[in-house]
């Protein structure tokens, strides 16, 4: 197909994939992903084994799927506050649910209440033409209220069967939570890339007015993805109760601010338009494993959200600085 | 539209290199049957208790090409809106080809061939071309595949002649003319009966125009109708085999090719006698102080050994294509963007590092290309528009700041006929034409040395831009230096004392005098140096 002459540098640089990492700002973050990973084995070779890995897996798991929700928000253009009160709220029910039902009609019903979530959120903000913080911000508390009534205290019963299923191993060296990741990950992928609805959420974020003109509904891909992502986070928040193998009404509440905090690592616009799902799945992998790093490394756990800060703050500033830079001396030898 | 080999429809699927030829006198097109393509019946919308259209009516005819001019406000877009189905009119009726068109959607309109291309332009930013040409049509569950895509879009882009347009480019990193074509060639690479052009030349260079009058001709040659909403005079003369004028939202008169004057269309449009006349530049009597620029050797990313002088008062004019450099040789001028330069002068003070701040404090004051996202807070007010570079974060602001300043204000609001409620009004309620008043009337009587002017008349209507000439030429009365690019070429050769024509980032040529023609602007744009 192309031409052999093209040297692989050059072919890489224009291959399409890495095109599209580029163009959703997506290159600084997978970088970072492998300097940390690097460091993490360095400080801690023993990542490496089995129980580790599982370990580490279960830790990132939730993060990164409240942060693919989290994106698909970002993507059209808001911010969803009401994540961590879904996380919870689907998380007893799954737990409680446990109780009586089949762990998969639970797990159905779970991601059915999660939907459910989003469709109330994406109704208000996309046809009741509401801002997304505010409709999010009051469901956030509705949600959490629910949760309260399901559940009022930690319990639920989750059963060791349900853990080893979402937080055990599928093969050794292979973590199921890794796995469900990888595929809900890979599902959305195939849909933001591949379909058009995909790319029509993209639209609602970066112009809707421009959408409109062209005669395409602006609104269905805007609902679309908030009840994909209540879907994201009822997933993350079934993990979550496999590997803790309890069912917490306040569960939820650590994922909001870090799932915002992977989304802008991951370079996303937050007017929308812009994001990737290779970048945030790296970036919630570097927020959830800082603690660990740090840990090992024999640094205060204190630190960690410092630290995180920090990276946050380098991955989304090193490439602005390096653009403003290069301009400059383009324009001073032109 | 489900199938894998799926093609744009109705992509011109013959080749079109005949088209032209044959399609030159498109005025009497093929057409045996006169019955209408695009039938308007009374169409009437109100805004709240605004009348933005009323009973108005009208018919295209297949092969012809139906104008539609009016000043800004006139509801020219309303009309052009409804008849592409993105406004549902109160009542009235659309119909195409004898079937009324249920309208309140672009999409069904495109459905049944009616395409359009918006002035404000309709494309997704962070989209590729190649999204936003293939996107819209077929249905939202269909597979994406941006191979296919980016290969249908190519090959839209070269059987229209856009081989320039690189289908892979996100639309936000292209000039506004590039996205201009693309939004056209949308528009006109579906299946067409009748095409709606609203304001869709207003960032195109005359080639470009040209461009897109060879596409009408090819369009109508074939049968369809053409609704052409512009302001540009000269466009409607060569394009227009009919029209139809609007004035506050109701039919005046309407016109046919041929049988119509510049100065009987303005005066249909404004309802008074008004002649289309470009103000001469003042003479020069500044001369003698220091020049109110003086740069030589500048260069930046896109532009190249750039020296140029302007005297106090003069006006100096900047041409070429869109895409040569004016754009970034105006925001280097501004300090927007970063440039080098070995002798860098403004008001005889020599500069060294510029940004906008220090640019407004060296007296320098700038209107850029695009007034509603780089020139104006939509949100806010009147006045505090006027007022935004002249507010320090340590001064007063808001309601008491604005009673000080009410005189200046007063003055620049009356002084350039700007048609608002007042100081208080959001701006973002203002027509474009005067929105565009307000992002030039912060610099007037504000003590300039230097104005930088990006195609400040782009889109906007025949009254606003006598007003914008007159206010431009008044400000060079006051002895400053003026530096204006445009699109428009009668424009600089009328209204500048010298034209400096740009090419590839550098100076193609400079006129003056004699040699200052439309002619010589257009040849040394693109590349042909005149012959003296």
């Amino acid at each position: 197909m192309s031409a052999p002459a093209i040297p692989l540098g050059a072919r890489l640089r224009r291959s399409p994939g890495l095109v599209g990492l580029k163009r959703e700002g997506a290159v600084a973050p997978v970088l970072a992903f492998v300097l940390f990973f690097v460091i993490y084995v360095a400080i801690n070779p023993e990542l490496l084994t089995r129980f580790q890995l599982q370990t580490a897996a279960n830790l990132v798991a939730p993060l990164a799927l409240v942060a693919l929700a989290q994106l698909l928000i970002v993507l059209v253009g808001g911010i969803d506050i009401s994540v961590a009160a879904v996380m919870s709220l689907t998380n007893v029910v799954f737990a409680t649910q446990l109780e009586s039902a089949s762990p998969l009609v639970a797990g159905v019903l779970a991601v059915a209440v999660g939907m459910g979530c989003g469709l109330f959120n994406g109704l208000l903000s996309a046809y009741g033409r509401l801002p997304v913080i505010a409709v999010t911000l009051a469901s956030s508390f509705i949600f959490g209220a629910l949760a309260t009534e399901v559940l009022d205290r930690p319990g639920g019963a989750v059963s060791e069967g349900v853990t080893l299923a979402t937080s055990g191993e599928l093969a050794p060296y292979v973590p199921v939570a890794l796995v469900w990741v990888l595929v809900a990950a890979a599902l959305l992928w195939l849909l933001l890339q591949k379909t058009s609805l995909g790319r029509h959420i993209y639209g609602a974020g970066s112009n809707a007015e421009g959408m409109r003109a062209a005669g395409l509904n602006d609104r269905a891909a805007q609902l679309t993805a908030f009840v994909l992502a209540g879907g994201l986070v009822a997933l993350g928040a079934i993990l979550l109760a496999g590997s803790t193998a309890t069912g917490d009404p306040k569960s939820g509440d650590p994922y909001l601010l870090n799932a915002i905090a992977a989304v802008a690592l991951a370079g996303a616009s937050f007017t929308g338009g812009r994001g990737s799902v290779v970048g945030t799945i790296c970036a919630a992998a570097i927020l959830g494993l800082v603690g660990n790093v740090l840990f090992f490394a024999g640094v205060d756990s204190y630190w960690q959200y410092v630290v995180g800060s920090v990276i946050i703050v380098a991955v989304v500033g090193i490439p602005v600085v390096v653009r403003r830079l290069s301009a400059r001396v383009k324009g001073a030898s032109a | 539209m489900t199938s894998p080999t799926s093609t744009l429809p109705g992509a011109p699927a013959t080749p079109v290199d005949a088209a032209p030829a044959e399609a030159g006198g498109a005025s009497l097109g093929h057409r045996g049957d006169a019955a209408p393509v695009l039938v308007a019946e009374n169409l009437t919308k109100s805004y709240g208790a605004v009348h933005a259209v009323r009973d108005v009516s009208l018919a295209c005819l297949g092969g012809e090409v139906h104008a539609l001019v009016g000043e800004n406000g006139a509801g020219k877009s309303t009309v052009a809106k409804m008849l592409a189905g993105a406004v549902v009119p109160d009542t009235g009726l659309v119909r195409v080809g004898g079937e009324p068109l249920s309208s309140g959607s672009v999409r069904t309109a495109r459905r049944h061939g009616v395409q359009c291309a918006f002035q404000e332009l309709a494309l997704v930013p962070d989209w590729t071309v190649a999204e936003n040409l293939c996107l819209p049509d077929g249905s939202s569950l269909r597979r994406f595949a941006r191979g296919r895509e980016t290969r249908e879009a190519e090959r839209v882009l070269a059987a229209l002649d856009l081989e320039h347009i690189d289908p892979r480019r996100p639309v936000h990193e292209m000039p506004l003319a590039d996205r201009q074509q693309v939004e056209i060639a949308r528009a006109v690479s579906g299946d067409v009966k009748v095409l709606i052009l609203d304001e869709a030349s207003s960032a195109l260079t005359p080639p470009g125009v040209e461009w897109l009058f060879a596409r009408i001709r090819e369009l109508t040659a074939r049968g369809a109708a053409v609704v052409y909403v512009s302001h540009r005079l000269g466009e409607i003369r060569e394009i227009a085999d009919r029209g139809t004028v609007l004035r506050d939202g109701a039919v005046v008169s309407d016109f046919q090719r041929g049988s119509w004057t510049d100065d009987e269309l303005i005066s249909s449009m404004a309802g008074r006698t008004a002649a289309r006349a470009f103000p001469a530049p003042p003479a020069l009597e500044h001369a003698d102080g220091p020049a109110a620029l003086e740069v030589e050797g500048l260069a930046g990313e896109a532009i190249h050994d750039v020296s140029l002088t302007v005297a106090p008062g003069e006006i100096l004019g900047i041409g070429g294509l869109q895409g040569h450099g004016q754009a970034e040789l105006l925001r280097s001028l501004w300090g927007a963007e970063p440039a080098t330069a070995r002798t860098w002068r403004v008001a005889g003070k020599a500069i060294r590092r510029l940004d906008p701040v220090r640019a407004v404090h060296a007296g320098i004051g700038f209107v850029p290309e695009d007034r509603k996202r780089e020139g104006l807070a939509l949100e806010m007010g009147v006045g505090e528009n006027l007022l935004a570079p002249w507010t320090r974060p340590h001064e007063r602001g808001g309601a008491p700041r604005l009673k000080r300043e009410k005189g200046w204000i007063d003055e620049v609001l009356g002084g350039l006929s700007v048609r608002t409620r007042g100081a208080k009004e959001r701006s973002g309620a203002l027509s474009g034409g005067n929105q565009q008043k307000l992002v030039f009337g912060r610099w007037v009587g504000r003590d300039r040395r230097l104005v930088l002017l990006h195609d400040p008349t782009r889109g906007i209507d025949v009254r606003a831009k006598q007003e914008l000439y007159d206010a431009i030429v008044a400000l060079a009365r006051e002895g400053v230096g003026v530096v204006w690019f445009s699109t428009e070429v009668e424009e600089l050769v009328h209204v500048c004392h010298r034209v400096v024509v740009l090419y590839r980032g550098a100076v193609a040529d400079e006129l003056q005098g004699e040699r200052l023609t439309a002619d010589a602007v257009v040849g040394a744009a693109v590349g042909r140096r005149a012959v003296a």
